[in-house]
């Protein structure tokens, strides 16, 4: 801090205290520069040796604390990540510190000038001011926390801990312009991967724009020939008189600068003249000048930083952008120009093997729904020696296997992809890459999703649990989880709620006999009361002991997922465009995952050329420009895609969330909370037909219950269209529209779970898939709620009526067989309610003796 | 399943209070017996009872007797129109199909007429009270005359779901009997030790039977409640890509050798007090070229500004223009539009908007701070050169193209002729006019 000794003087004299520092100085400079010549060539006890000795030469400063911590960090095999992430926020927070109590001196001082002096002008204060200014601001000037949080960062990120690894570089990212260059870039590509990763599309696009415009990549192809590009950008810079940046360039700068320095000494030795006047003209004539060479100079905002370390620059980090291009328009589902990007992606590789490259060629195939071709380039990618490719190659092709609707063969590679991560852990040394290889909890969602489709909730939701460690922030987790409690409590696996078998029958208890016979119809469909609340056990982030599944909880998974889901709203509200409402409401599912993917709002871009092309290694700077524009103009455009992509699936996630809640709300017998969802599902905008019907069926239930019988039947009445005849409230269409999963082909055979849907039902594993009512059982379950709502209301007459039909409908419900038996009895036609329970098929006749033998 | 309504306990204690009925213990006796468990959960049993009792057949006419003491008896403690079964009470006094004697029991339990004698009638066996009964003794009061009495006075039903309360009785009568038979004929009753014929059966044990397996919820209407599907999986799977490989960054900073920016840092606090020496100049515009990021280590803040615009503008037209990417530069340019009016400030914005371009509405307020800065001035002398300036600074502004006179036009224009007296300011409404 000799520095500071000199500025706090009103006189600097910076020769006579420089003199004793400087042999300190350069002591500890060539340590510092062996330190970093070990730790280049990896040889990390040395680099710590020559460290501690530095540290005894600067104690405590902040920066040799940093290199210590990393080298010891990378020398003793990474171990403990998150302690090494306590050491750096430990050494950042004491730099910050130091640097917050420095500005409280400079903001105390400041009070006390303003109090003085009162206002800027006189000249005797304020320089008595910026005396002491200037000494806390070069303090200032060694505070740089940079790298440090950069390291934070890239540990966050090597841990899928996105969300933090974010906190830390989007500060780091708003204020880059003073950050050096080399650490600009890794911030820079650091960011993008974890952009991508937490897909957030509009902000990545943000990043390529930078890195394009301050590092002049993306859109001019450094190639081989990086240095005459480079040398061409700085021409360019040259000519703006005061901006040449590295060395490299500086003999072509010098001499402008030196040019515009002379020109500038003009009007500055006239100062001292006489008629300040004189003056005034002749700078004003020199800017005139000056202005006729810098009208068609580009702007500053478009310098490229030259002054980046050459290693990072040339093929690797063109193909790296490059597939980082492909990534993102993968993201945003702009399938045809990821095609040709990865083509590029490809040639730019040259031969070379790039197996992010061919793997991002099978998620395209995948994608578009190709699943043969996925399967191909999978299979030509593969280095099967490498646990962690092979594990994403397992994982991937579980999910194309997913996709083909054979969930089984899905799960077989799915667990082979977790065991190829376990295995990954157990390779010594450890490097930190190996924690961000490590994607075992990403593929434990995959496992979720397909224990879920196979009808295996409770082990579905407990992969759901162990990846909410990551995942923990998408909606779309919660609303698995919940579906996992739905689909429990349906099969009778959670404590209270019945055996499957005994929701779909009639149980009747035969009780004496001969003459004294009666029937006792357990009315089996009023259920036991369930608890109402989540324990505290019951479930916790990533816990690892099994989930206890309830309806409850479900609810409670529900609203965390509205919660994000709003969040997430919100924010997009932000940085959009308010974009029209009409909704088709099938495009989001056409998307880009079916055979035809519908690109219509991508017209535009897809007529654009590539600008990525090859050839302009040798083009000049005029040709820039145009480049420039088609290539924001295209991520602009995906963006723009992608956000409308995104609110779609929103609002369809929204329904679905809604829709589950009232269904929940109802069970739970919370009629008036049940309404409310079914209210908000109702009102929202482009509601598909599926969830109109089920809205309106909740709404209706709720309303019964809570004694408003009259409107409960505005709710069922929409869909009449005759006094006695109600018509199909969607179409198979409408099904079809909104199950994008379409099985393609089914080879295999059913195993467990599914056997016994399987067995009634024909149809491939897929149709576990949507288990939902076809048009003409949503026909019936409207008649047979209108049937209720009349019965409860006293109209036998009309109610008898829609019973009969809903049962034509629906033969085997047991809950129109009651409403009808209901009826019956209340008309006291006993005969006829008998005649009704012998004959239907899903009755369940019980013996009183076992029973009774059973409660006693 | 249903709930049971009856737990075993309960069910035992009905039974045996059933069979005891017809022995020759007082009613009041076995009541008292009855409700000596005070776990007894009075609704359920009594709930039990009023289904038993809806049956005709079920009970015989000493279990009825008892079955309607306990009714009474149950909530006997309150007032008659809080018990939940007064009006199923009522309703069978006034059943004109049902025996006298018994309906004369329930009056004698609701203490109807001859409230005096009131518990005397109780001290009698069931079968002693019905053989007693004189049918003469007894008048039957109107239905109406009866709800009146202990109806009236009834609370407003309390909440009940309307689903519910229209609930039916869920106990059918399926009596297993030949063809053409009589359900009801005693013949089919099992005799003890009789061979069991085709529709014979055991009356205690279809009431035990029915005890046992009571529920409280009657038959409803059914509601069919969908169930929601399942959201489709679209693009959820993960599909995996490798990643690009962080290493963790060395601090390249580390002891590095700031003596450089250590001068510069010196010579730009040097440059606030005063103007630098022309090679001191140099050197700054020098270092500052040499390494992009200086600029921010520099040691300048937007407060500082004005004193280096006053100084040295030279180096702080350099600095700004390297300051243009930095998020602070909004900052220096509120400053500088701030500060006051100079030939300095003038000659470091004219320079800026030949090197950069400016947001207009800086330029727009620089230009509008000029004009009143002007005006404002109230030596003449001073006036008259700040006015000189700001004319020529505006022709330059105008002759470059800076600005677009339409923007300003008015303002100009009235600024020309307040001091039309100066030459330069008529040479600008000359030019003015010529662009019209």
């Amino acid at each position: 801090m000799d520095s500071r000794d000199s500025s706090s003087s009103l006189v600097p004299n910076r020769d006579g205290t420089a003199g004793d520092d400087d042999g300190v100085l350069s002591v500890t400079a060539a340590l510092a520069k062996d330190a970093a010549l070990y730790f280049q060539s990896r040889k990390l006890a040395e680099c710590v040796d020559v460290l501690t000795e530095l540290k005894t030469k600067k104690e405590g400063d902040p920066k040799v604390l940093h290199n210590i911590a990393i080298a010891e960090f990378l020398r003793d095999g990474c171990s403990d990540p998150k302690k090494m992430l306590e050491v750096l926020n430990n050494i950042k927070r004491s730099e910050e510190l130091a640097h917050a109590s420095e500005e409280q001196v400079e903001s105390g001082s400041d009070v006390g000038n303003k109090v003085t002096s009162g206002s800027k002008e006189s000249s005797s204060t304020t320089r008595q001011v910026s005396a002491s200014h200037s000494a806390s601001t070069i303090y200032t000037a060694e505070f740089d926390t940079s790298v440090i949080s950069l390291n934070i960062a890239v540990i966050w990120f090597h841990l899928h801990e996105y969300a933090k690894a974010l906190s830390v570089l989007e500060p780091l990212y708003k204020n880059i312009e003073p950050v050096d260059e080399t650490t600009a870039l890794h911030i820079c590509l650091l960011l993008l991967d974890v952009l991508l990763a937490s897909c957030d599309a509009s902000k990545s696009a943000d990043v390529f724009n930078y890195l394009e415009k301050a590092f002049g990549v993306g859109n001019v192809s450094q190639g081989d020939n990086g240095n005459i590009l480079l040398q061409q950008s700085t021409n360019l810079v040259g000519k703006l008189s005061s901006v040449p940046s590295s060395s490299l360039v500086s003999d072509v700068s010098t001499p402008e600068l030196a040019a515009s320095v002379k020109a500038s000494e003009n009007p500055l030795s006239r100062t001292l003249s006489e008629d300040p006047l004189d003056e005034m003209f002749s700078t004003l004539d020199i800017a005139g000048q000056n202005l006729s060479r810098s009208a068609d100079l580009t702007s500053p905002k478009e310098l490229p930083r030259t002054t980046v370390d050459r290693s990072i620059f040339g093929v690797d980090l063109k193909l790296k952008l490059q597939l980082y291009k492909v990534r993102f328009l993968l993201l945003t589902r702009n399938i045809k120009l990821a095609k040709r990007e990865v083509k590029h992606a490809t040639n730019i590789a040259r031969g070379r093997e790039s197996s992010t490259a061919l793997l991002l060629k099978a998620q395209l195939e995948y994608a578009r729904g190709n699943h043969r071709k996925a399967i191909k380039l999978l299979m030509a990618s593969t280095n099967m020696t490498d646990a962690a490719i092979s594990s994403m190659f397992n994982n991937n092709l579980g999910c194309i296997f997913y996709k083909l609707g054979k969930y089984h063969t899905s799960a077989v590679f799915f667990s082979k992809a977790l065991s190829n991560c376990s295995s990954l852990q157990k390779k010594k040394p450890l490097k930190l890459f190996t924690f961000s290889q490590d994607k075992s909890l990403h593929i434990t969602y995959n496992c979720g999703l397909q224990y879920l489709a196979c009808g295996k909730p409770i082990i579905a939701a407990r992969c759901f649990q162990k990846a909410s460690l990551i995942f923990y922030k998408r909606p779309l987790l919660w609303l698995r989880l919940a579906e996992c409690c739905l689909m429990a409590v349906e099969k009778g696996l959670v404590e209270g709620s019945r055996p499957p078998s005994n929701r779909s029958e009639i149980r009747v208890d035969v009780i004496g006999k001969g003459r004294w016979r009666k029937l006792l119809i357990d009315d089996g469909i009023s259920r036991s009361r369930l608890v109402d609340s989540v324990g505290k056990d019951d479930w916790t982030l990533g816990g690892d002991q099994e989930p206890k599944l309830s309806l409850p909880l479900a609810r409670q998974c529900l609203y965390n997922a509205l919660h994000l889901l709003n969040c997430s709203d919100s924010s997009h509200l932000k940085s959009l465009l308010p974009s029209n409402s009409s909704l088709e409401e099938n495009e989001s599912c056409d998307g880009a995952s079916s055979k035809n993917p519908n690109h219509k709002s991508l017209v535009g871009i897809d007529s654009k050329p590539s600008t990525l092309s090859i050839g302009l290694v040798n083009s000049n700077g005029d040709l820039k420009e145009p480049k420039t524009g088609t290539n924001q103009e295209m991520i602009h455009n995906s963006v723009a895609y992608f956000a409308d992509i995104c609110r779609k699936e929103n609002q369809m996630m929204k329904q679905a969330l809604l829709a589950n809640l009232a269904y929940i709300e109802l069970e739970l017998e919370n009629p008036l909370k049940a309404l409310s969802a079914a209210r908000s599902l109702l009102e929202l905008p482009g509601c598909s037909r599926i969830y109109i019907f089920l809205g309106h069926v909740y709404a209706a239930e709720a309303l019964c219950l809570l004694n408003k019988p009259k409107e409960a039947a505005e709710h069922l009445s929409i869909y009449l269209s005759g006094p006695n005849k109600v018509e199909s409230p969607f179409s198979q269409e409408d099904c079809e529209q909104w199950l994008v999963e379409k099985p393609i082909d089914c080879e295999e055979p059913n195993g467990g779970g599914a056997a016994a849907t399987a067995a009634k039902n024909p149809s491939p594993e897929g149709t576990q898939e949507f288990m939902f009512l076809k048009p003409e059982e949503a026909c019936g379950t409207l008649y047979a709620n209108l049937a209720a709502l009349y019965a409860t209301q006293g109209e036998l007459d009309r109610a008898h009526q829609f019973t009969t039909q809903a049962l034509s409908l629906l033969p085997n419900s047991t809950e129109a067989t009651m409403t009808a038996i209901y009826i019956d009895l209340v008309l006291g036609k006993s005969q006829e309610a008998l005649s009704k329970l012998k004959h239907c098929s899903h009755v369940r006749f019980l013996s009183s003796n076992l029973q009774s033998n059973k409660s006693s | 399943m249903g709930k049971k309504m009856l737990n075993f306990e309960e069910q035992c204690k009905i039974l045996n209070l059933l069979k005891s009925s017809s022995e020759q213990k007082s009613i009041e006796e076995m009541l008292t017996e009855f409700f000596t468990n005070p776990k007894l959960r009075h609704f359920n049993v009594c709930y039990s009872l009023s289904l038993l009792l809806q049956d005709k057949m079920m009970l015989s006419s000493t279990e009825r007797l008892v079955a309607f003491a306990i009714l009474h008896r149950s909530y006997s403690s309150q007032k008659s129109a809080a018990n939940p079964f007064i009006s199923f009470l009522v309703n069978a006094a006034c059943d004109e199909g049902a025996e006298n004697y018994e309906r004369a029991f329930i009056l004698h339990l609701l203490g109807f007429g001859n409230s005096n004698s009131s518990k005397e009638f109780l001290k009698q066996s069931a079968s002693e009270y019905i053989k007693k009964f004189d049918p003469s003794s007894q008048t039957f009061p109107q239905k109406e005359q009866l709800q009146k009495q202990y109806l009236e006075k009834a609370h407003p039903e309390p909440y009940a779901c309307l689903l519910k309360s229209t609930a039916v009785k869920n106990v059918l009568a399926d009596p297993d009997v030949p063809p053409g038979c009589d359900a009801n004929s005693a013949e089919f009753d099992l005799e003890p030790g009789a061979k069991s014929k085709l529709g014979s059966g055991d009356r205690d044990e279809a009431l035990s039977g029915l005890i046992a397996n009571l529920s409280l919820e009657g038959l409803i209407p059914h509601w069919i409640r969908p169930l929601p599907p399942r959201f489709p999986v679209d693009e959820e799977l993960v599909w995996l890509n490798p990643d690009n490989n962080h290493e963790l960054q060395w601090d390249q900073g580390m002891c590095a050798d700031t003596s450089r920016g250590a001068a510069v840092r010196d010579l730009i606090a040097k440059a606030l007090r005063g103007p630098l020496a022309p090679n001191q100049q140099e050197q700054v515009l020098v270092e500052l070229a040499n390494d992009p990021k200086l600029v921010y280590h520099c040691g300048l803040t937007p407060r500082k500004l004005p004193e280096l615009v006053e100084s040295n503008p030279l180096i702080a037209v350099d600095v700004l223009i390297k300051l243009i990417n930095s998020p602070e530069i909004a900052e220096y340019f509120t400053v500088l539009v701030n500060m006051d009016m100079s030939l300095h400030s003038m000659e470091v914005v004219n320079r800026l908007t030949t090197a950069v371009e400016l947001p207009k509405e800086f330029v727009r307020t620089y230009i509008t701070n000029c004009i009143s800065s002007c005006e404002n001035i109230k030596d003449k002398y001073m006036q008259n050169r700040l006015v000189r300036l700001v004319c020529v600074f505006l022709q330059s502004l105008i002759r470059n193209r800076i600005i677009d006179v339409k923007d300003l036009f008015i303002e100009v224009q009235a600024f020309c002729i307040e001091f039309s007296r100066i030459r330069e300011a008529a040479g600008l409404f000359r030019l003015l006019k010529t662009l019209e």
